[in-house]
């Protein structure tokens, strides 16, 4: 059946055309030249300062580079990109550094402002900038107090500033800049960075390792439940600039940190290069909890412009009975090119994957992810939802895979996709690899999966039958928006209000 | 960026190219048909498609496909008793058709090598894309085959058994079927043999308006065979096709399956099991554009690995733009009996249209231990109540075909192999 007409609506307030972070800021910047070369990536090492062996690791990256070729199995269409024209270094001039947020250009804190980053989180921000030292008193006495999160804003190429830091400390949490943790911690760096997603990966992944500029870095401690939060926000804000973050996230052995990544660029007619790589560890018992509202910009409504988001992100559950959970919700982007993965490496290890995307306009969506089973026991759940509207398409590719072995993996696969109008697409494409007798794989892409019985069991207590669906479909749903933090709930729960009436496998 | 270099090609590959310059004197064929073939050793001298073809990801046949068999003008196959008695058998013995076919009233019967000759075919001879490596492997060597014709409104009592038979070296056949409106028949497509063959066996079939067809592959190669086969079915408007797949032998065995339906109101239901044992690589490959709007179709493939087996299915839906109201299910169940067996599975939904109903589902399991539990508490062995769930998996299948004489006949063939591979 079509969508219904409350669907359509709630839609259309997400249209391209509605995109509200399209403003630009005029910054004083600091830019290397257009183009990449050995030379670029050494003036990146340089304005970073960094120690030989990561200009060394980038410079190799970057002769791996040279011999790939860009993927093009994904259902996305564009023109070639010409890597020669874009600036792989851009930063705020004002701000060489800083370490609270009075030293921040007063511009890009009114940028925040501006982006309706959720309301708590300006709080935050404000509060750090008065009270910084009666904070860390109270901190002291209330580390769990909840609703506080800590936040990483990465402006273009530079993290700008990151707040918390000296609470997060005292819980022997390390949150700051990758850059930073490159020279104040360059033996967790060193051990991690490339563990999950190798230099070599891929073609995009392979790129950021040579020329990344910044991005956040996140150490948990054995035993350490992260007291708040983390975030990162990003922003890109100069034009023909590429924004090539990497993100390290840790946790040790039964360590627990819950982290959350939003994204917004300026409306331009050009299209601009996002490839970013995060990589996750968890070791024995740990838990690491990834969210992203994924808001770059789409585009205008004639397919204009836009970021083109090549994103690679992985999380390795490295140790016994740890967890990795990803949830995203995907509004933005010309093109999305993401698979956030989880290697089943420990036993009894966990690994989950929440995914709402919206396409609209003539927005591409190629994302999905992969569960590759290793360990014994080790379990698996998907749930992704696709909406495609106007003209874009809207594509689910996953794979799980269970390896020899990968004795009693599980996996649970339930992916439903929702076309509005006819001139959009949805597809998808799911890999299912089983090469051990034990493994239980399912997979499933209907929406006529609300049980009959359910239905019954909702109808027979006099409640009528759109309304038993609706209950149950939101009830259903509610498992995707809970795996979101709070902050970030309220925004997803617009898009999740979308019924998922008329939706197709 | 680096250059991709020609690799060098595969001793497979050389040897299907050499086979052609050989062949070529002997293959039937107007000046278009050896126009169409040149086309297709074309595209093989291009080398044969690796697992980065989307469409091959799970079947490497560059890298499977390590021996390729010399014409053997002297092997001899034996025609055998078909599967349900009293049908018509049209036998192909080493790729050659026999001259005296048995007539039926309503059903016109030609040589391919005739139509070949002739040209008539030639238009049917093109691959449908540049990954359609049976296709263009058909085309360049195929010499024989049957082109059968049903007339409009006629409704065969018993069904037609299209043996292709072989005893190792090469054979190339092809069958274009044309059933009429209103038309009825069952047809059975045989594919067995003997010895290390390599066979490319590509059936082309053409529903008119309300005619209903039930087509039944039945592969039971012997374990040294290669077998590429492609099953392509248009289907008109309001006309059924049911087509039921039996994969138990082979080698390296590839069965596609490409269907379309043309008219509203067309119906297609695919039912499969594939018995996988041994080292056998077999991969069912199904791509079914609904391109019309009301349109139906259901698929249901099961799968039993043994042994060090590999099986795949990839299945793909399309939906087009323009065909609203289609209805399509597809499920693939799949038990791995053994550790060392291995099953991939990718069923695709791409769709266009926005008001259908579209639906997958995939799962692979172990047997049910409640299930086992249930059969031993009643005192059955283990190795019984395993051979009862396994049978029963796969015969729930068979069942849904409603012609009793057909549930039989496979029933039969489902015991053999259990009682070999069991």
């Amino acid at each position: 059946m079509p969508a219904v007409q409350d669907t359509i609506d709630r839609v259309r307030k997400i249209d391209v055309d509605q995109y509200k972070y399209g403003f630009q800021t005029e910054i004083a910047v600091d830019k290397a030249p257009k183009g990449l070369s050995e030379d670029i990536i050494r003036f990146i090492s340089a304005k970073k300062d960094e120690p030989s062996w990561m200009l060394e690791w980038r410079l190799e990256a970057y002769r791996r580079w040279l011999t790939l070729e860009e993927p093009t199995w994904a259902r996305v269409n564009y023109p070639n990109i010409d890597f020669q024209d874009i600036y792989y270094y851009a930063a705020p001039k004002s701000t060489p550094g800083p370490t609270s947020l009075s030293d921040v250009d007063p511009e890009i804190l009114k940028v925040y402002e501006k982006l309706g980053i959720p309301l708590k989180e300006q709080e935050i921000l404000a509060g750090v900038q008065k009270t910084d030292a009666s904070e860390f008193e109270e901190a002291s006495d209330n580390v769990y107090k909840s609703g506080r999160v800590a936040v990483d804003a990465v402006f273009d190429s530079v993290s700008v500033v990151t707040t918390f830091k000296k609470e997060l400390a005292q819980a022997g949490v390390i949150f700051c800049s990758i850059s930073e943790a490159i020279r104040e911690h360059p033996e967790l760096v060193r051990k991690y960075l490339g563990s999950v997603v190798p230099a070599s990966d891929n073609f995009y992944a392979t790129l950021n390792s040579a020329v990344f500029t910044d991005g956040s870095f996140v150490f948990v401690p054995k035993g350490v439940r992260c007291p708040m939060e983390l975030s990162t926000y990003f922003r890109m804000n100069e034009k023909n600039t590429g924004q090539f973050e990497r993100t390290l996230i840790i946790a040790e052995e039964g360590a627990y940190v819950s982290y959350l990544e939003g994204c917004t660029a300026p409306q331009r007619d050009e299209n601009q290069l996002h490839a970013a790589v995060v990589e996750l560890v968890a070791l024995d018992d740990a838990e690491i909890k990834y969210s992203t509202v994924q808001n770059w910009y789409p585009g205008d409504a004639e397919g204009k412009g836009g970021i083109y988001n090549f994103v690679t992100k992985r999380g390795d559950c490295r140790g016994d009975r740890s967890k990795i959970s990803w949830t995203q919700v995907e509004t933005g982007s010309a093109i999305t090119w993401k698979y956030p993965s989880c290697i089943l490496r420990g036993d009894d290890s966990q690994g989950e994957f929440y995914s709402i995307a919206v396409s609209n306009g003539y927005q591409q969506v190629d994302s999905g992810t992969k569960m590759i089973h290793l360990g014994k026991n080790t379990s698996s759940r998907i749930i992704s939802k696709g909406i495609a509207a106007g003209f874009s398409q809207n594509t689910y590719r996953g794979q799980v895979s269970a390896h020899r072995k990968a004795t009693n993996a599980r996996n649970f696969t339930n992916c439903d996709s929702l076309l509005i109008g006819d001139q959009c697409g949805a597809h998808t494409v799911p890999y299912m690899e089983a090469k051990n007798s034990t493994a239980q794989f399912e997979h499933e892409a209907t929406t006529s999966k609300i049980s009959e019985d359910q239905k019954f069991y909702v109808m027979q207590r006099g409640i009528p039958e759109e309304e038993a669906i609706a209950l149950i479909v939101n009830g259903f749903v509610k498992d995707v928006i809970q795996q979101l933090p709070m902050e970030f709930a309220v925004e997803a729960q617009k898009l999740i209000g979308i019924s998922l009436e008329g939706s197709v496998g | 960026m680096n250059m991709h270099t020609q690799p060098q090609r595969t001793p497979a590959e050389t040897a299907l190219i050499d086979a052609f310059g050989d062949r070529l004197s002997l293959l039937p064929g107007d000046g278009a048909v050896m126009l169409k073939r040149d086309d297709a050793i074309e595209a093989i001298k291009h080398g044969l498609p690796t697992r980065r073809i989307e469409s091959w990801h799970y079947t490497d046949l560059r890298r499977l496909l390590n021996a390729v068999p010399d014409f053997d003008p002297a092997a001899a196959a034996k025609a055998i008793a078909p599967i349900v008695d009293g049908s018509t058998v049209l036998s192909l013995l080493n790729g050659v058709s026999n001259a005296k076919a048995p007539t039926v009233e309503g059903v016109s019967v030609q040589r391919l090598s005739e139509k070949l000759t002739d040209g008539s075919i030639a238009p049917g001879l093109d691959p449908y894309g540049s990954d359609d490596a049976i296709g263009a492997l058909n085309t360049a060597f195929v010499a024989d085959g049957y082109f059968i014709d049903i007339a409009d409104g006629t409704e065969l009592e018993k069904p037609v058994e299209l043996q292709n038979l072989q005893a190792g070296g090469q054979t190339h056949v092809r069958l274009p079927v044309r059933v009429g409106s209103g038309a009825k028949a069952v047809i059975v497509e045989r594919q067995a043999g003997e010895g290390a063959a390599l066979t490319s066996s590509v059936s082309q079939l053409v529903l008119g308006e309300g005619a209903e067809v039930t087509w039944l592959i039945v592969q039971e190669q012997p374990e040294t065979a290669t077998h590429l086969a492609q099953f392509k079915a248009h289907i008109g408007k309001n006309a059924k096709l049911t087509l039921f797949v039996m994969n138990a032998g082979g080698k390296l065995v590839r069965q596609e399956i490409m269907v379309r339906t043309t008219g509203e109101g067309a119906d297609f239901k695919l039912r499969g099991i594939n018995l996988l044992a041994g080292d056998t690589h077999t991969d069912v490959t199904m791509v079914l554009d609904h391109a019309v709007p009301h349109t139906t179709s259901t698929e249901v493939i099961r799968n039993v690995v043994t042994g060090k087996a590999r099986g795949v299915f990839q299945g793909r839906i399309n939906v087009h733009q323009y065909a609203q109201k289609t209805n399509a299910k597809m499920a693939c169940n799949t038990l791995l009996l053994s550790d060392d067996g291995e099953f991939s599975t990718k069923p695709e939904l791409e769709i266009f249209a926005d008001d259908v109903v579209c639906g997958h589902g995939a799962t692979v399991t172990e047997i049910d231990h409640d299930h086992l539990f249930y059969l031993m508490a009643r005192g059955v062995d283990e190795k019984s109540a395993r051979g009862l769930l396994v049978k029963a998996f796969v015969a729930e299948v068979i069942e849904e075909l409603d012609d009793e004489a057909i549930i039989e006949a496979l029933e039969a063939r489902l015991d053999e192999w259990f009682v070999t591979h069991g």
